[in-house]
């Protein structure tokens, strides 16, 4: 079944998450997407979380993070210092309805990509940009990584324990602000170019995007002239509220009590009836005030407790609660499973790797949706479908531009990427928490992969 | 006033908190005719903190203020026939629903998605709710640190030896709204060339559990369940306390970088040792290297480090406060914070456009509603409802 976005083509030179993360919503949508690479200049994710950790071979065609968020692209890979490829992509845009890129603005303006250059090729092209600070002003050409744009939000400061400093995931949040609303942003422009046939450029800044996901922190200070402190896992209006200790080696649960219902049977689920006694907790304010002592008191009620069975049990009584779930529980969660969220894709078998798992979408279609998935793809694999079949290149021509090296099937300089630790050193750093040696036949089990 | 890029979108939005109320602000602001359907007592953000100057009152609450601009506002209960009625009206005559209620209410009211559906064959119905319209926890209450536990993001989020944490205030919620206005134009774009309508069930766990980086293929690719990462560490890109605030480095985005320029731009020598010269040496003496980089930061000034490193094209970033953000050049240069005139909240600085461009510009075309501010315009004039008949709402408490 085709999905929404059928006969929308996009042409993207992405890197990292910003931009591959979202024009990959719109492939899942049915999109056509052609992902650019070159093999002058080998994309990090290339070389990054390598299946089993392999360093060896065409390692670059077994990278985690770059098939995470290229699916359902078709890959080409140009050499742009060549002028040779550069024509390629002119070519290119003049067939594609957006071109996505998230370099900084330095090197648009050298590849001559501009929103200017490209209107010439194609007057009612979508051009969008995704930089760290936006296209224009004196911070235009910062680089930037989802820390420092998180950083540079606001977010950043607000977040963090109780007395503490600042605090960030372990992942570049940001980027993924970002790049959700750089999908609304390219919908908006396909809507109205719909209606009017305009084009238009698009300057997504990261930190731009994420500062208008704290406004209340913003408008606080502006309004208030208040700055409010760094609060951990509380909440300003309700108590308890935060995350506890469970039975086990780093299993907690989180429990937000929104209302006396919730905080009674609460006290029930815990088996602390003595606490509906305590005038201390008899109000919500009562809570709010006491609640260093109540989340000591939670903690130690829950700490023998089994995390997911609490769960079950809390909510059945209408608490608000849910266990922490680490990167495997998560991946093997009873109800995304039954959403189909991670969804299983097959790798091209030169990989040697089976078929895996990947997050899916934030949403579900009923009408149209997501297109059947397919692998990002290894380097320069659908070269001769979009030379030929798209520009309608002879094989001779794309031989030549074989020879040539303007398209390519491996990084032309081969650096081999870190080896990482053994698993039981990162155990130790406290880098990993626990690893499974059997975690393929785990995998399999759980998806029905055979 | 412009016209948006999406002048000519019909949405009805029966939102409320957050999530809803931020995919229609979008909508709005770029330029749908957005119709806010409150419940008589109004939204329950309206009395949400921060509020002006701490007074309460249904137009003080900053967040409602911000989350609701550009929007038209009527009154209906929805517990009444005829204000469910009204409703139907409005889905009649929109090309967008958008509602954030949990996934008993729409039913419970006789405005599922079929029946809709058969008013309207067109709609796009977008709803935004904890886990989804489907599966065994659909009907599990939530807040948004429910939502980082469930969806993945809270476990490898603090520090390795305490409890897991959470972002302050409401990213999850934000996130959601933000996805449902990008499925809600994916839905709308289909619509306008099929006419075809149909069902957008947005699950915020699912919204957290999207963007997890590599956190879950790590699992899949090695079979380790990655950690909070420890303390003492000598990840570069690790933030580090600067002697007036905190700094984010990373000194390049390829793992080998030239270490004898890093050495150079920290100013120091005991870095120049073979423990740390490669990237497999870093990753080996991590602990050491770490305690190395604290030592190195705390001697630096936040923003003089910040530029020095961009100057050298290194990826540094810093923190700053809300002080700091709304004084932050570059947001200024952008024309970021733009002044909303509201009638009883008054003139205050307001977060504006989330992008720029240089089609049709994000506008607050109006200040957030007052409570059943435009009953008259859209029940009277658009609907096509005498006064008498409005009056008789507002008796009977549907209005």
């Amino acid at each position: 079944m085709p999905g929404p976005l059928e006969g929308v083509r996009i042409l993207e030179m992405g890197q990292l998450i910003a931009i591959p993360w979202s024009i990959k919503m719109l492939a899942d949508m049915g999109a056509q997407v052609i992902r650019l690479e070159s093999c002058q200049r080998l994309e990090v994710y290339r070389r990054s979380t390598l299946y089993r950790d392999k360093v060896d071979g065409e390692y670059w065609n077994r990278g985690g993070l770059f098939y995470e968020h290229n699916r359902n692209k078709l890959g080409i890979t140009l050499n742009l210092a060549d002028e040779t490829g550069r024509a390629v992509l002119r070519d290119l845009v003049a067939i594609s309805d957006v071109f996505a890129e998230n370099f900084t603005p330095r090197v648009i303006k050298n590849f001559q990509l501009e929103y200017e250059d490209l209107r010439k090729i194609r007057p009612d092209i979508i051009m969008v940009s995704s930089t760290g600070y936006g296209f224009t002003g004196p911070w235009a050409n910062f680089g930037a990584t989802g820390p420092s744009t998180e950083g540079a939000s606001g977010l950043a400061f607000m977040t963090g324990y109780k007395d503490g400093p600042p605090v960030q995931p372990e992942i570049p949040y940001a980027d993924y602000t970002g790049g959700e609303i750089t999908v609304f942003a390219i919908m908006a422009a396909l809507m109205h170019r719909m209606r009017t046939g305009e084009g238009q450029f698009i300057d997504v800044s990261q930190a731009q995007a994420t500062s208008s996901t704290v406004p209340e922190a913003l408008m606080d200070y502006a309004v208030n002239g208040r700055i409010a402190p760094r609060i951990g896992n509380g909440h300003p209006s309700m108590a308890p509220h935060g995350c506890y200790p469970c039975q086990g080696a780093d299993r907690w649960i989180t429990i937000a009590a929104q209302d006396d219902r919730q905080w009674q049977a609460l006290c029930r689920v815990l088996d602390k009836q003595e606490w509906l006694q305590d005038g201390r907790f008899a109000s919500m304010a009562g809570r709010l005030q006491h609640q260093d002592e109540l989340d000591r008191l939670v903690g130690e009620a829950t700490k023998d407790r089994e995390p997911h069975q609490l769960m079950h049990q809390l909510q059945a009584e209408g608490v608000a609660a849910g266990a922490v779930l680490d990167t495997k529980n998560v991946l093997f969660n009873e109800h995304l499973k039954d959403r189909k969220f991670y969804q299983v894709v097959d790798h091209d078998p030169s990989t040697e790797m089976p078929p895996l798992p990947y997050a899916g979408q934030p949403w579900k279609f009923s009408a149209t949706p997501n297109v059947p998935n397919k692998a990002a793809p290894t380097m320069g694999e659908h070269n001769r479908l979009i030379l030929g079949e798209l520009l309608c290149r002879t094989d001779e021509e794309l031989s030549d531009l074989e020879e040539q090296g303007v398209i390519g099937y491996a990084p032309t300089t081969i650096v081999e990427p870190p080896i990482q630790p053994p698993l039981d050193e990162q155990v130790r750093q406290g880098r990993v928490q626990r690893f499974d040696l059997d975690f393929q036949e785990q995998i399999a089990r759980h998806f029905d992969i055979n | 006033m412009t016209n948006g890029a999406l002048q000519g979108v019909k949405v009805l939005d029966l939102t409320h908190h957050i999530s809803g109320p931020y995919c229609t602000k979008l909508l709005a602001d770029f330029g749908a005719e957005v119709v806010k359907v409150e419940r008589p007592e109004g939204d329950p953000a309206r009395a949400m903190p921060p509020l002006i100057n701490d007074q309460p009152g249904p137009d003080n609450s900053l967040l409602f203020l911000y989350l609701n601009t550009s929007k038209l506002g009527v009154t209906l209960n929805l517990k009444s026939d005829r204000g469910r009625e009204m409703v139907r009206e409005l889905a009649r005559q929109s090309d967008i629903l958008v509602e954030n209620f949990s996934p008993r209410v729409m039913p419970s009211l006789g405005l599922d998605y079929q029946s809709l559906k058969e008013l309207n064959p067109s709609l796009v119905q977008v709803s935004i709710s904890n886990f989804g319209q489907t599966g065994p926890y659909r009907d599990y209450k939530a807040a948004d640190i429910i939502e980082y536990a469930l969806g993945g993001l809270m476990y490898i989020f603090g520090e390795n030896k305490r409890e897991p944490l959470i972002h302050a205030l409401h990213q999850a919620q934000f996130r959601a709204g933000t996805n449902a206005a990008g499925g809600a134009l994916m839905a709308l774009y289909h619509q306008r060339r099929t006419g075809e309508g149909q069902h957008v069930d947005v699950s915020v766990q699912e919204c957290v559990a999207s963007g997890l980086r590599d956190a879950v293929d790590i699992y899949t690719y090695t079979g380790a369940v990655r950690h909070r990462a420890p303390e003492a560490s000598g990840d570069m890109r690790r933030m580090r306390k600067a002697s007036d605030g905190y700094l984010l480095p990373t000194p390049s985005l390829a793992p080998n970088l030239n270490w004898p320029d890093i050495v150079e731009f920290f100013d120091a020598p005991e870095l120049d040792d073979d423990k740390f010269n490669t990237p497999t040496a870093r990753l080996v003496n991590t602990e050491e290297l770490g305690q190395i980089l604290d030592r190195i930061f705390l001697t630096k000034k936040k923003a003089e480090m910040f530029y020095a490193a961009q100057k050298r094209r290194f990826i540094f970033g810093m923190i700053q406060s809300p002080e700091e953000v709304l004084v932050d050049e570059q947001l200024e240069s952008r024309g970021y914070f733009v002044d909303i005139d509201h009638p009883v909240a008054g003139t205050l600085k307001y977060p504006g456009p989330p992008y720029l461009t240089s089609g049709p510009p994000w506008q607050a075309r109006r200040p957030a509603p007052t409570l059943g501010q435009h009953n008259e315009d859209v029940l009277g004039q658009r609907l096509g409802h005498s006064g008498d008949d409005l009056a008789r709402m507002r008796a009977a408490e549907v209005i």
